[in-house]
């Protein structure tokens, strides 16, 4: 069976219709073989030298300019995917740990459902999540099942998330040590009032659990009676006291005297439904044995409470203790989604998100940035077509899918989804081989350089991409409908002096166009002419009272700072200029950018 | 809102329903419903034309994709009428409809008994027209999802075959674009052949070859009168072809397996060296393109090609929005018949039907009154009619009115149809259903609760009310519209605004605006909010805090919005505005004064933001949603402004007393009887 997949592959790796018809039989994993499968996926990852991961979502932009471009600077793609990642949702996780043996790739594929349940109905891990309609559609066309990722999807919950959890889900909890050993403000009068009052009460009901463990020859009735007289309850088959608290001052003064009574009682912290602590629950143990077992125990049960609660982060977690070098298709779309479910809230700039992730998921190779290395040209976008524009070198890869026992069912298309995981292992294997290069070069944190927003190591992605510097790029918004780039240029150029000099003009999207100054200063100058009223005349007056604006880079990366996700550009720079009064812009400086035609957005799809 | 509340009851119908058609399964049917997606949608809506016309009411019902944005945009205690509206707008804007059931009803006098026809759409947000293309984008709420889920709801059915549809707005707007691309002039055509230029190598000699070819074969045309029909591959191995072929009784060569950008390239050469021929892109029905270089006569003729061409691809366009409209179809149907509507607790059914239908939802409540009059004449909302009828009332029996446990209370022989052994008295109205055709009374009432079937539910809560309220169907003719008869007058077009705090909202136009609302009088511009304050501090602790500084019997409650926000009511306004007052002076100074205050505690950690609750209203009326609501505060931005403006506040005030007339106390008056009723007991 693998068999037919590999030799059908190899012969036909140059056509790309084949290709796509290529399918490799994928683990499906859904709520109902999770956990059996989980020690399986162990396996393969701890076998395996690297993991591709891809994912299905709900969405990737909602408006034309929300979409990373080529005249953002690190931190505004960045802004751009984080507004993505905290609205989208993961529907699929495809993951395929691989090996390489030469040309030989072995890989095992598995392809996740996700659907964020709230198991634990606290609106965890997510209150609601945003769709794109078209996107949903183009997945339905593709065969995408939805009724199995909602009713099986498997749940999870973000590492913040399961802490915060922690001590909602109602489970009584073990107090801290750390808290009990911080002796903290001074006693008042009241304190040790309140202290003393507890001691006593703490002692002797203490006191009677001794007793009643001496007077084993009582029967149930008259334990039943103690237990009713002393207002003494059970907590599993242990003696234990609720005391109830008005406050985590309470609390905090509970657990310091309960630690005379250390050697036989444990205080757990029962939690309210309102993110309290309700009570403190003293456990009485029978012996220093009795006690260990009993904190293992509840260590066992929040284990497994943890687990459930966890779910597919399990998998995350397991990647990223791995350490092992992931393969991803869009390193900044891919990982500000994983981080956003799976770690926790993203932070507000690219740094701390950079140095947030690579803490837990140290080695990221990102397939986009590899193959413009190799293939300058080459969109990733399209795996198959990124595929085949490596034919021209020589780098075949067999691949054998060596998952255990994969069910493969006469469903076809259901069996197809998590294809992509497998062709992202296949192409970077084929970079690898045509690349040669020792394992260092990928493996370093440069993938994570390219999105630093020190602004003087971007790179240049592509080779005909000519750099500049964001003090020359000029917003210009309120233009006529139905007007092209090639007919604005005209129409500014005759508009005013400074477009003598050799200037660009690109439509962002249909409401805004940018115009790149080649020669600095120029693009000063005429922010100071459009917003300078006596120095305005001609064509350029005309088009000003039309209601034609302009402004410089900082608005924009203002506008994406305070979230003006407009579906028009050309609103949230109005509304970032409004906003400019009483915000303090901080980051000021320039940044350089790549500019390409080829990412410009093209009028006519619009 | 709705959905929310029936939570806990429908699990228990659904097991109860799910228990009893064990035991009936082989012997009754499942109950008929029309289910209808885009493969028969175009059938259905034609039958449906009659059936609608027929009908004495149609009952309706929505399933969305989620109801609050937000925890804290659910009802609140403390939601004055046009912030409810704004909350209900908010959700109506988000979400999506999924299922929307339709379901006319027509009283037959030879069977003595209603007929209905309940219709299940299956209806989704896709883009139909790729030239309109505003993406869009919905919410949903993953509680919402699940609850869909539990009961079945089958969302590849609704993603692959849901209908689409347009509001009449998008429709007016995708004409418009349409009237922009095929309009005046064709200078788009012109432009666009601008912007390409022949740089690389690769596209010179495509544009090289291309031009030969297309010579050769204009010659072949203007020489041997008939040029071979079948002209020679162009590239071997490729798919590209040609054909001589007529396009509109004219010579054309037909241009197949060329990339867009390669026929860009020939319409640029077509363009530079043929001054006889024309380039036309043309897209049939199923927007299957197609690319052909004409030849024409002369100049005269070349114009009337263009036209031709321009003329055809805009009737194409017209007929692509003209499908696009889709679902909106039914509610045209619906408006245009004037129908009386039956819905359950249905006002945010109506603002979506508003908001995906119409177009955007109104600002405020008034416009919105102001306009759904228009499109419905005639809105009768059954849980209304069930909580204010003192009859209906009393026989609830102080149940609860969520829409199963309404149907099964009042219409026992609808929902045990199957255990035909069960007589039930006469008063009960006889309903049948009807689907193609074919005639039902016997049902297994187990199944889906899907929007068809809620409609149907719903419609029969209303005749079964409408029976009790003394209601003769016998009598009653077809002529005599059920909406203007009196018994009914006092419920038709009042709906629950917040059904959790009984304000009821009046859709009659005519009225002055305090006649439109019937709303609990609250004095807001006594309530301050608080946010931002330190987490752990509970409402009691607030109210403590507050009463030290400004005297025990200062405040009246605290209330929480959620986990980051309160709201605190003063005993009077002019708490307020010292509140608000001495809280800035307290930010301001560092003195140990301040440390010890009282409201110290309040205001630990800096970043407790205060404002009247005007600003409320306008946190609540950004289109921004954040979790929770400190977070949606600081967003919005009412931080800069936690000092409200003393005149501005005594003149809102004044706009915003309600004064209830007493045209509409009696309706009032019945219903806080009946409040005091059902608290009492």
């Amino acid at each position: 069976m693998q068999r037919r997949f590999l030799s059908s592959l190899s012969s036909s790796a140059g056509n790309t219709k084949t290709l796509n018809q290529a399918k490799w039989s994928v683990k499906q994993v859904k709520k109902s073989n999770f956990h059996l499968t989980l020690d399986e996926i162990r396996t393969s990852i701890d076998s395996s030298e690297f993991i591709a991961l891809s994912l299905q979502n709900t969405g990737s932009y909602a408006a034309a300019w929300h979409r990373v471009s080529s005249i953002d600077t690190p931190q505004t793609s960045y802004l751009k995917a984080k507004y993505a990642a905290e609205r989208y949702q993961i529907l699929q996780f495809s993951l395929c740990p691989f090996s390489l043996h030469d040309s030989k790739l072995i890989a095992h594929p598995y392809n996740f459902h996700l659907f964020p349940r709230d198991e634990l109905k606290l609106g965890m891990p997510s209150y609601s999540f945003s769709c794109q309609a078209s996107r949903l559609t183009s997945m339905a066309r593709e065969g995408f099942d939805f009724n199995t990722c909602i009713y099986e999807g498997i749940s999870y919950l973000s590492r913040a998330q399961e802490s915060a959890s922690k001590f909602l889900s109602g489970n009584p909890i073990l107090a801290d040590p750390i808290t009990v050993s911080s002796s903290s403000s001074p006693a008042t009068v009241a304190d040790t009032v309140f202290v003393g009052r507890i001691r006593s009460r703490v002692k002797n009901w203490r006191q009677s659990c001794i007793e009643s463990r001496s007077k084993t020859g009582d029967d149930d009735l008259v334990s039943c009676l103690r237990r009713l007289v002393l207002g003494s309850e059970q907590y599993g088959s242990r003696l234990c006291l609720t005391i109830d608290v008005c406050s985590e001052r309470q609390v905090q003064l509970i657990l310091e005297m309960m630690t005379e009574f250390s050697d036989d009682v444990v205080p757990l912290l029962v939690a309210s439904k309102s993110k309290g602590t309700q009570a403190v629950r003293a456990v009485f143990m029978g012996s220093k044995k009795d006690k260990d077992l009993f904190k293992r125990e509840l260590q066992d049960i929040e284990n497994e409470e943890n687990r459930r609660v966890r779910g597919f982060r399990e998998v995350v977690d397991l990647i990223s203790s791995s350490q092992k070098p992931v393969v991803s298709q869009n390193y900044l779309s891919d990982f500000t989604l994983i981080h956003a479910k799976f770690l926790g809230p993203l932070p507000s700039n690219v740094d701390d998100f950079n140095s947030s992730l690579s803490s837990a998921f140290p080695n990221i190779v990102d397939l986009s940035q590899l193959m413009k290395e190799i293939s300058p040209l080459s969109n990733i976008s399209n795996l198959p077509t990124a595929m085949s524009s490596l034919n021209r070198f020589f780098a075949p890869v067999d691949v054998e899918v060596a998952n255990q026992g994969c069910p493969v069912k006469s469903n076809e298309v259901h069996q197809s989804h998590g294809q992509n995981a497998v062709m992202l292992s296949q192409l970077f294997a084929k970079l690898r081989t045509i690349q040669k290069s020792d394992l260092s070069t990928l493996q370093s944190n440069e993938d994570c350089q390219g999105l630093a927003s020190d602004n003087e190591n971007v790179k240049v992605w592509s080779k005909n991409n000519r750099r500049v510097s964001s003090e020359n790029l000029v917003f210009i918004w309120g233009l006529m409908k139905k007007m092209t780039a090639s007919k604005l240029k005209n129409v500014l150029q005759t508009s005013h002096p400074v477009f003598a000099q050799e200037f660009d003009v690109k439509y962002l999207d249909k409401s805004c166009a940018i115009v790149v100054f080649w020669e600095s200063g120029l693009s000063e100058t005429f922010i100071n002419v459009v917003n300078n009223e006596e120095k305005l005349d001609g064509s350029l007056r005309e088009m000003v009272a039309e209601g034609l604006r302009a402004s410089g880079y900082e608005t924009y990366k203002r506008a994406c700072r305070l979230g003006f996700w407009e579906a028009e550009l050309a609103d949230s720079l109005d509304k970032s200029l409004e906003s400019s009064d009483m915000d303090l812009d901080l980051d000021t400086e320039a940044s350089e950018i790549d500019w390409s035609s080829e990412f410009a957005i093209n009028f006519d799809e619009l | 809102m709705r959905r929310h509340k029936q939570w806990p009851l429908r699990p228990l119908a659904y097991s109860f329903c799910s228990s009893s058609a064990e035991t009936v399964t082989n012997s009754t049917v499942a109950f008929p419903l029309k289910h209808v997606t885009k493969s028969n949608f175009e059938t259905t809506l034609n039958d449906l034309r009659s059936l609608v016309k027929a009908a004495d009411f149609v009952a309706i019902d929505l399933e969305m994709t989620g109801v609050t944005s937000a925890p804290w945009r659910d009802s609140l205690e403390f939601d004055r009428y046009d912030v409810r509206y704004l909350k209900v707008k908010d959700s109506a804007e988000k979400f999506a409809v999924v299922q929307f059931g339709v379901c006319p009803f027509r009283w037959d006098s030879h069977t003595q008994s209603f007929v209905s026809h309940p219709h299940n759409f299956f209806v989704f947000p896709r883009q139909e027209l790729t030239f309109d293309p505003p993406a869009h984008e919905f919410l949903c709420q993953t509680t919402s999802i699940d609850f869909l889920a539990k009961y079945q709801f089958d969302f590849n059915t609704c993603i692959h075959e849901g209908i689409s549809y347009l509001s009449r707005r998008q429709e007016e707007d995708a004409s418009k674009r349409l009237e922009m691309l095929y309009g005046e002039e064709g200078i788009d055509s012109t432009v666009e052949t601008e912007d390409l230029k022949l740089v690389r190598l690769s596209d010179v000699l495509f544009a090289e070859r291309m031009k030969k070819m297309i010579n050769e074969w204009r010659s072949g045309l203007l020489h041997s009168g008939n040029a071979s029909s079948e002209s020679p591959r162009i590239s071997n191995g490729s798919t590209q072809s040609t054909e001589t072929v007529f396009y509109h009784m004219r010579p054309a060569l037909s241009l197949k397996g060329f990339t867009s950008h390669q026929l860009r390239v020939i319409k640029l050469v077509v363009g530079k060296h043929f001054g006889d021929l024309v380039y036309i892109h043309s897209n049939d029905k199923n927007s299957y393109s197609q690319d052909f270089v004409v030849y024409t006569d002369s100049e005269y003729d070349k114009e009337n090609l263009m036209k031709e061409a321009k003329d055809e691809r805009k009737r194409v366009g017209e007929r692509k929005i003209q499908y696009a409209i889709g679902f909106r179809q039914v509610i045209d149907l619906l408006s245009s018949e004037k129908k009386l509507i039956v819905g359950h607790n249905c006002f945010l059914d109506i603002a979506h039907v508003y908001s995906k239908f119409l177009g955007p939802l109104p600002s405020t409540a008034e416009k919105f009154v102001a306009s759904i009059n228009n499109h419905f004449p005639y809105i009768v909302d059954t849980k209304i009619l069930l909580n204010v009828n003192p009859v209906l009332h009393q026989r609830m029996k102080k149940s609860s009115t969520s829409l199963s446990s309404a149907f099964s209370l009042l219409c026992p022989q609808i929902e045990f149809s199957s255990r035909s052994s069960v007589s039930f008295p006469q008063q009960h109205v006889k309903i049948e259903v009807e689907v193609d055709n074919v005639r039902s009374s016997n049902w297994n009432a187990g199944g889906k609760h899907e929007a068809g079937y809620d409609a149907f539910m719903t419609g029969c809560i209303f005749a079964q009310a409408c029976n009790h309220l003394g209601f003769d169907f016998k009598q009653h003719s077809q002529s005599d519209h059920l909406a203007q008869n009196e018994k009914l007058d006092k419920y038709i077009n009042r709906l629950y605004l917040s059904w959790t705090r009984g304000d009821i909202i009046n859709l009659r136009t005519g009225h002055s605006n305090a006649d439109n609302w019937r709303v609990s009088k609250f004095k807001y511009g006594n309530i301050v909010l608080i946010w931002n304050f330190p987490r752990k501090l509970k409402a009691r602790e607030i109210k403590e805090c507050i009463c030290k500084a400004f005297g025990s019997a200062s405040v009246t409650s605290v209330y929480h919005v959620d986990d980051s926000a309160v709201f605190v009511m003063f005993k009077n306004s002019e708490l307020v505005w010292d509140f608000l007052t001495l809280k800035q002076q307290l930010e301001s100074s560092d003195g140990p004064v301040s440390v010890l205050h009282p409201l110290s505690k309040i205001l630990e950690g800096g970043n407790t933001g205060a404002a009247d609750y005007e600003a409320y209203k306008e946190i609540c009326s950004s289109h921004i949603s954040k979790i929770v609501f400190s977070d949606q505060a600081e967003t919005v931005g009412v931080k800069s402004r936690t000092r409200p403006d003393p005149q501005g506040e005594t003149e809102r005030k004044e706009e915003n007393t309600v004064v209830v007339t007493p045209t509409a106390s009696d309706l009032i008056d019945t219903f806080l009887a009946n409040r005091v009723e059902a608290k009492a007991g």
